[in-house]
């Protein structure tokens, strides 16, 4: 059952031990009461241990909060660490040299300007700059990150990117595999980076990522033909 | 200081790579203009443009102002066109000088008010000290590209949607009728510039464009925001149905073979013609339905004879 | 105004020249070697242009320095006196002398090979100290002429013509009389080739006439380029002599 949630209602949790409150939800301090600041749908995940609760609800611009992946573009290099852009028009956040895997004071990454990289928010905190990292930080192994070489990003809602990353079940990448090969990352802050095997199979999937954000996944799979086949024809 | 948009490499390449193949991201042809969604307002001179996403609203508006010194016999004509953060937020609020804002402004003064689009000298009520004022202003509400060809396209709407009141002059007295009580006079509008723009790109290296003999260079006509930013080049060209050349701007950018510009120009003909004609379809359709009962409304046919 | 006869029947301009005719083209270069890298005073008809170029120098702002190529600024200074008339107004700010400063450096940043100097900045000041016609052309030209001087790498010269249209008959390098009474063309070409850097036209041309116009116009610039390039080899084997000394 979808239950909508606006500012001001009131959040019934069964049982009120080990709650975990995340996105839309604000605990007071005095009364102890959970209270939804954002509009969005209620989701109450009792599956684990303790009982998350939290707001499903779409933004526009993306906030870094850690643990996210990204997909950034490198906007400046300095002594130590790069400047890379998330979002256009907001402030860029910080990737250390040493936030890559095999880092040393001697190997040094080689990413230019202009590069596009996948990575993961590692801090995020309120008063400082955020800052991201290519390195699975608890093992300090290689874990996926780094420079995303050719493809091409297509900037889409950050609903969306969460429906795609998360959702399992969602038709979308599935459907578009049958047609061609291809690469993906998604970056949470609503970019979808994505590469197949050749350049107008990437253009038939940028195209088609744009055109099912705005459609009921039901629309999907006749989508994915149209536009494959749309290309097939400007290519003779 | 604004913060710009940022392009990855990739995504420029992409671009290039895609125009190699002869394909644009949105399935257009290179010489394909967006589709222009004209839409007149309720009121005379209120136009809004719609290419794609991008959005245009122009009003035209006048006034009884006292006309330039060395000028007594002529009218004012003022086109406003100031972007604010409204159209995209690369845009400053107050700060038009910017290098974008400044040449789409110059070129549309060039291409309406320079080239006489607009009949001034009928403009004046009594030489010397009273004429019309008359103010185009240009909202951008929207911004993915082609400013100058969509504000062009409104404007020109405007001024031929138009109607000033009507005036009778005895002596130094002037006396205004209130569109209740006479109708009102459509403006003089000698001839109707339409804007076309093509963006440049260079597939090869610079040294390719300069010495080489091949001209590979890609030519888009009207081109998206996500194009504008990676273009190597623009040219401006205004043209009118009568086949006059009203304005070029090609402000430096990529080198481009002479022959390859003129190219651009007929292909350019051929959309303004189309425009042109779009646009008075537009303006005919409008009075229809304003005029709608004006069968009805008339005593003409009162009597039987 | 009285009525000019801009072109006589006997084929005769207002100043006595023929219709392909350019106007008197003097330059010298390196005219202020310890105020600038580079410069050039161009006399283009009544048009004299002193312009200076400094750099690749460090940028004056952090943030102007790009990572990958330089940056080139162009301050356009037309004096007050330029004209027969003083203008009362400054026209630092004027929308007209910042568009033809965005296309100046729209023009150069294309031909000049700015990948060579990451980090710089290259800034152009031009005076003009007395107008007549056709400025945006002896603009180029001056540019070109002082970048050259200051050794900074371009890929060729640019070198520019303005070109009107009497009735039918285009008029090469026009003067500020024949400019005011007809449509102009401007256009810039990049060495011996036909690509066209720059063009802008003001008022109406036929579009069947305008081809032949920009054919004029690019042979015109062809001419002015080995103007400008007999001037530099003069000047060239001048400072050769005096080295070898």
């Amino acid at each position: 059952m979808v239950n909508l949630i606006y500012p001001g209602d009131s959040i019934s949790i069964p049982e009120r031990t080990n709650v975990v409150t995340g996105p839309g939800i604000y605990l007071d301090p005095k009364s102890q009461h959970l209270k939804p600041i954002n509009v969005g749908i209620e989701v109450i995940d009792p599956s684990k241990r303790v009982t998350s609760v939290y707001l499903d609800f779409n933004s526009k611009r993306y906030i870094p909060s850690e643990g996210d992946f990204v997909i950034g573009v490198i906007t400046s290099t300095f002594a130590d660490s790069y400047r890379v852009s998330l979002a256009n028009f907001s402030t860029a956040v910080t990737l250390s040299y040493m936030a890559f895997p095999n880092a040393s004071k001697k190997n040094r990454p080689t990413l230019k300007v202009g590069d596009l990289l996948y990575a993961r928010v590692s801090k995020a905190n309120k008063e400082l700059e955020a800052e991201i990292e290519c390195v699975d930080s608890s093992t300090g192994k290689d874990a996926g990150y780094g420079h995303l070489d050719g493809g091409v990003v297509v900037d889409v809602s950050l609903a969306f990117c969460r429906e795609l990353l998360f959702n399992n079940d969602f038709p979308l990448l599935k459907l578009i595999g049958k047609r061609t090969e291809f690469e993906v990352a998604i970056g949470l802050n609503g970019k979808i980076w994505i590469k197949a095997a050749d350049i107008l199979s990437t253009l038939a999937c940028y195209r088609i990522i744009l055109d099912c954000e705005k459609q009921p996944t039901s629309q999907y799979s006749e989508i994915i033909k149209n536009r494959f086949k749309e290309l097939a024809n400007s290519a003779d | 200081m604004a913060k710009d948009i940022e392009i990855s490499v990739s995504q420029g390449r992409f671009l290039i790579e895609t125009l190699k193949q002869k394909v644009r991201l949105d399935g257009r042809r290179f010489d394909q203009m967006r589709d222009v969604d004209i839409e007149l307002g309720k009121d005379r001179g209120d136009v809004m443009v719609t290419m794609g996403k991008t959005r245009v609203h122009c009003r035209i508006s006048c006034e009884i102002a006292q006309p330039y010194e060395d000028r007594p016999f002529e009218g004012l004509f003022v086109i406003s066109t100031e972007t604010s953060p409204m159209a995209g937020p690369q845009f400053e609020n107050g700060n038009n000088t910017g290098e974008d804002e400044v040449l789409c402004s110059r070129i549309i003064e060039k291409a309406v008010r320079r080239s006489g689009a607009l009949d001034v000298e009928g403009l004046c009520i009594v030489a010397g000290s009273k004429c019309w004022a008359v103010r185009a202003d240009v909202h951008f509400l929207n911004c993915d590209g082609g400013f100058i060809d969509a504000s062009c396209i409104a404007v020109m709407t405007g001024l031929l949607h138009f109607k000033k009141p009507d005036v009778t002059v005895s002596g130094e007295r002037v006396t205004v009728h209130p569109p209740e009580e006479r109708e009102p006079v459509p403006l003089g509008v000698l001839h109707t510039p339409i804007c076309v723009t093509f963006s440049f790109f260079n597939p090869e290296d610079t040294e390719e464009n300069i010495k080489g003999e091949s001209n590979n260079e890609i030519s888009l006509i009207d081109a998206t925001l996500s194009e504008e930013l990676l273009r190597d080049g623009t040219l401006t060209i205004t043209l009118n149905k009568n086949r006059e050349v009203v304005q070029v701007s090609k402000a430096g950018g990529l080198p481009m073979d002479a022959l390859t510009l003129m190219d651009c120009c007929h292909k350019a003909y051929n959309i303004v013609e189309r425009l042109t004609d779009q646009v008075q379809r537009v303006i005919k359709e409008d009075e229809q339905t304003r005029n709608q009962y004006a069968a009805i409304l008339s005593s003409e046919n009162a009597r039987e004879s | 105004m009285s009525r000019l006869e801009i072109y006589s029947p006997e084929g005769l301009r207002l100043d006595g020249r023929r219709w392909n005719e350019l106007r008197r083209f003097e330059s010298s270069i390196n005219t202020h070697p310890d105020a600038a890298d580079g410069s050039s005073y161009l006399e283009q008809g009544n048009n004299k242009i002193i312009t200076l170029v400094t750099g690749p120098q460090e940028p004056r702002l952090r943030s102007q320095a790009s990572f990958s190529h330089a940056s080139v600024s162009v301050n356009l200074n037309i004096t007050k006196f330029s004209r027969m008339e003083r203008s009362k107004a400054s026209h630092r700010n004027e929308r007209r002398v910042l568009e033809m400063q965005t296309a100046l450096v729209r023009t150069f940043e294309k031909n000049v090979m700015l990948h060579l100097y990451p980090r710089t900045s290259i800034d152009i000041q031009v005076h003009v100290l007395q107008q007549d016609g056709g400025l945006m052309s002896s603009l180029i030209n001056g540019i070109t002429l002082a970048l050259i001087d200051a050794g900074i790498a371009m890929y060729d010269y640019i070198s520019s013509v303005s070109v009107g249209l009497y009735d039918t008959t285009p008029l090469l390098d026009m003067n500020s009389l024949e400019e005011n009474a007809m449509s102009s063309v401007t256009l810039a070409v990049v060495g011996k080739s036909e690509k066209l850097s720059l063009l802008l036209v003001e008022d109406k041309i036929p579009l069947d006439r305008f081809e032949s116009v920009l054919a004029i116009g690019i042979a015109g610039a062809h001419r002015v380029r080995e103007l400008m390039d007999k001037e530099l080899r003069r000047h060239g084997q001048k400072r050769l002599a005096n080295a070898s000394k």
